[in-house]
């Protein structure tokens, strides 16, 4: 009885919320927009961990999905909004008890509609978009090798710049310098070089598996680790005595497909594009789509004998072995499908950024995916992607933000209780920290929520187990022998 | 063709200074029970992880159904018919019990990397193949019902059942129990045998165990070896096995071999004696 009265309650503060902020809105000439996302977020919270209704919850999703939505045409910045949509999708995501239905329609609105709208209204939340996208499927492909079948590789930007530089080299007059032919070649062959660079970075992982995946735990990282310096340093060093990779200048341009079809389609609709919009929003559909396939990809294996195989070999390699698993071929299995992923979404990179260089490549970038790997929880796939989305909105998005309402502040003369604000060293400036948030996040998420923010759910029984080793040593302190 | 099941000549292991399995020879028969005994540290488990290919001998042949196996990798072992479970249980605690089994189904699965990609219709037909059998075994060893629990969540007892069903998933000709009675009660125990007996025959299976439970072991080998530092102190059936006077000393110590009968048909003194057993004949296993 009061369970249920406290649930009314519960239920009512949240409409409240939602009302609110529609409110807040509705007021948007007064109140700035800025302050409506707030309230936005709050009701987010407040959807994602009160123990609400079912419909009550839906509901308010698809009242924020509008609310956020319409915050882009409000003069604040979209950041914010931004954020919450992505919160809505996790939210989404982790309601199980949702038909669908419900899942696909928000789902689609949010990443159909309202990004596009985003995107149309500030260029630089497509390029936000691309990129939380371009790492994600990165994230999600690391996590088949990572998560899955529990190999520590660190030099995953290694397949990333073999698939950037396949089609950088043939995509731009690069490759006139070391063959005959016409280049660059046409646009429209990037798809065929997505699936070229899916067959050489497998074909490098296999080379490069083969003997490292004999290694075990750290060797096995110290290893790739070297893998992905080594080709950096490649591309960094290949512009002689033949000019393959243009050395440290870099490939400019790298051709993009030929988008007439694209436009002339969303026209017809009744979306006009423009020069600013119409490849960002190309190559928004592209990235979803792929992530789409990745995601397909992903489950169908966690599902199959080989998906089985990788958890096993993980938990515990003599008996999976002595279940007949063959332990090498497994784990190349997993290794060459991870640096697949990589590899075309580095077509995919090198395409939309019409630039190819070698300091996209540094082990920096390996960490970060690993980081957004175990951010998000291992061996989970909805982990994967929310652990790319808030690592690139943190890195490249908010602490730069913070950063330039700093410098606003400082050229404006403020003081901050009677500190002026002009005379703040530059060393202090929040965007040279971004290394440092990075740690800091990743320290604490290992010493709180060591399974990631989404865990999967057999790490969870994993970590658990650890926790209580009791049967295990009752068991190994009985016959020891040999 | 030898027509024995398991055929071993003069294995020889060791680690380091310690003979683990000191030239041992032996041979089980298709269809037989047979048991390897002896006191903790005589070199049993090390015996199993060479059959199975997780040690390599450094000397002495291996021969499985007449074929040699010495330098196969565990998994080529049990492609070719072995199935094994681990002295202290090794089930996949984070997965469930019928994945588990599923993963003992895996040379059983024809499923091709890419179509396990696209999750082709042959390939669901596979899984769903392979999901029925392993339902079939969980009914045999009684534990169909836990299918969808988490491994770690079973009884201890039911693990051990979980741990040969995983097993028998292989389809085994050959399968090798290290102490499948371990920490069983004497109701279990009787089970297990019950079990054991029914696999023989329903699988068409040879069946070598280790055991420690002497009730157990001599009332269901057909044959029995007895190890003691690594090396065979004696062979033979049951009967000769409890009268024989090398396995009494090695058993209860020198000083107690007149008092005999070292294998009471008593569970709970029997484990005793085992102890016993392992203190006399001493400090050789640290």
């Amino acid at each position: 009885m009061t369970g249920s009265l406290k649930k009314m309650k519960t239920e009512t503060a949240l409409i409240a919320v939602c009302a609110a902020d529609l409110v807040a809105f509705a007021a948007l000439k007064v109140s700035p927009g800025f302050f409506a996302g707030i309230i936005g977020i709050l009701a987010l919270v407040m959807t994602g961990y009160l123990p609400v209704k079912l419909q009550a919850k839906l509901g308010s999703l698809a009242v924020l999905t509008l609310v956020f939505t319409l915050g882009f045409a409000s003069k604040a910045s979209g950041d914010i909004f931004f954020i919450g949509l992505i919160g809505i999708l996790v939210v989404l995501i982790r309601t199980d008890r949702a038909p669908v239905w419900t899942k696909v329609l928000i789902g689609a609105a949010i990443l159909l509609a309202s990004i596009p709208f985003a995107g149309f209204k500030d260029t630089f939340l497509f390029e936000l978009a691309i990129q939380i996208g371009i790492f994600a499927a990165m994230a999600m492909g690391l996590n088949v090798v990572v998560g899955m079948a529990g190999l520590l590789d660190m030099g995953y930007t290694a397949f990333f710049a073999i698939g950037a530089y396949t089609w950088g080299i043939f995509g731009s007059p690069q490759a006139h310098s070391f063959m005959a032919g016409h280049f660059p070649l046409n646009g429209n062959l990037m798809f065929l070089f997505m699936g070229l660079a899916v067959l050489a970075t497998a074909l490098t992982g296999i080379i490069i598996g083969l003997p490292a995946l004999r290694l075990r735990g750290d060797y096995l990282a110290i290893v790739t680790l070297g893998l992905g310096e080594v080709i950096r340093v490649l591309a960094n060093n290949m512009d002689h005595p033949v000019n393959i990779t243009n050395g440290p200048q870099g490939i400019t341009p790298v051709s993009r497909p030929d988008i007439g079809w694209f436009r002339s389609a969303l026209s017809a609709i009744g979306v006009p594009l423009d020069a600013r919009t119409d490849y960002q929003l190309f190559f928004y559909f592209l990235v979803l789509l792929v992530i789409g396939i990745v995601i397909v990809v992903n489950i169908n294996l966690g599902k199959s004998k080989f998906g089985r195989a990788w958890v096993a070999i993980r938990e515990d390699e003599i008996a999976a072995r002595s279940m007949g698993i063959p332990m090498i071929k497994t784990k190349l299995y997993a290794f060459a499908t991870g640096a697949a992923f990589s590899g075309a979404m580095g077509v995919i990179f090198a395409a939309q950024r019409t630039f190819v260089s070698p300091e996209t490549f540094t082990m920096l970038q390996s960490t970060t995916i690993l980081g957004m790997v175990v951010l998000g929880g291992m061996g989970s796939i909805e982990g994967a992607i929310l652990g790319a989305a808030s690592l690139t909105i943190l890195n490249i998005d908010l602490l730069k933000g913070f950063s330039e309402y700093l410098n606003e502040l400082k050229q404006g003369g403020t003081v901050i209780f009677g500190y002026h604000l002009s005379s703040l060293p530059s060393q202090l400036d929040p965007a040279k920290y971004e290394r440092l948030v990075f740690g800091l996040v990743i320290i604490f998420m290992m010493i709180f929520r060591p399974t990631g923010l989404l865990p999967e759910r057999r790490r969870k029984a994993e970590e658990a187990e650890d926790d209580d080793d009791i049967p295990e040593i009752t068991e190994t302190g009985k016959g020891g022998q040999s | 063709m030898s027509g024995y099941a398991v055929e071993v000549k003069n294995l020889t292991k060791r680690f380091g200074g310690l003979i683990a399995v000191n030239e041992v020879s032996m041979s089980v028969k298709p269809g037989e029970i047979f048991s390897v005994i002896g006191p903790n540290g005589a070199g049993k488990t090390t015996f199993f992880n060479l059959l199975t290919g997780i040690n390599k001998p450094d000397s002495g042949n291996l021969l499985l159904d007449g074929r040699d196996v010495v330098g196969l990798a565990p998994e080529q072992v049990a492609a070719r018919g072995v199935g094994r479970t681990f002295q202290n249980i090794r089930l996949f605690g984070a997965m469930t019990v019928l994945e588990n089994v599923l993963v003992g189904r895996y040379v059983h699965i024809r499923t091709p990397y890419p179509s396990a990609l696209a999750r082709t219709p042959g390939c669901r037909r596979e899984e769903k193949k392979a999901a029925e059998r392993s339902l079939e075994l969980l009914d045999y060893m009684g534990i169909a019902s836990r299918a969808g629990e988490l491994a770690r969540n079973l009884s201890y007892g039911e693990q051990r059942r979980l741990e040969i069903a995983r097993a028998l998933a292989l389809d085994p000709r050959l399968l090798l129990l290290d102490e499948p009675a371990a920490g069983m009660n004497p109701q279990e125990t009787e089970e297990l045998k019950k079990l054991i007996r029914a696999l023989r025959t329903d699988m068409d299976l040879t069946v070598v165990l280790i055991e420690h439970d002497m009730s157990m072991v001599m009332s269901i080998s057909d044959r029995i070896v007895v190890l003691q530092f690594g090396s065979v102190i004696a062979e033979g059936l049951p009967a000769e096995i409890r009268a024989n006077t090398k396995v009494i000393e090695a058993y209860l110590g020198s000083g107690a071999a007149a008092g005999g009968g070292a294998a009471s048909s008593d569970p709970a003194t029997t484990e005793s004696r085992a102890a016993a057993g392992n203190g006399a004949t001493g400090e050789h296993h640290a």
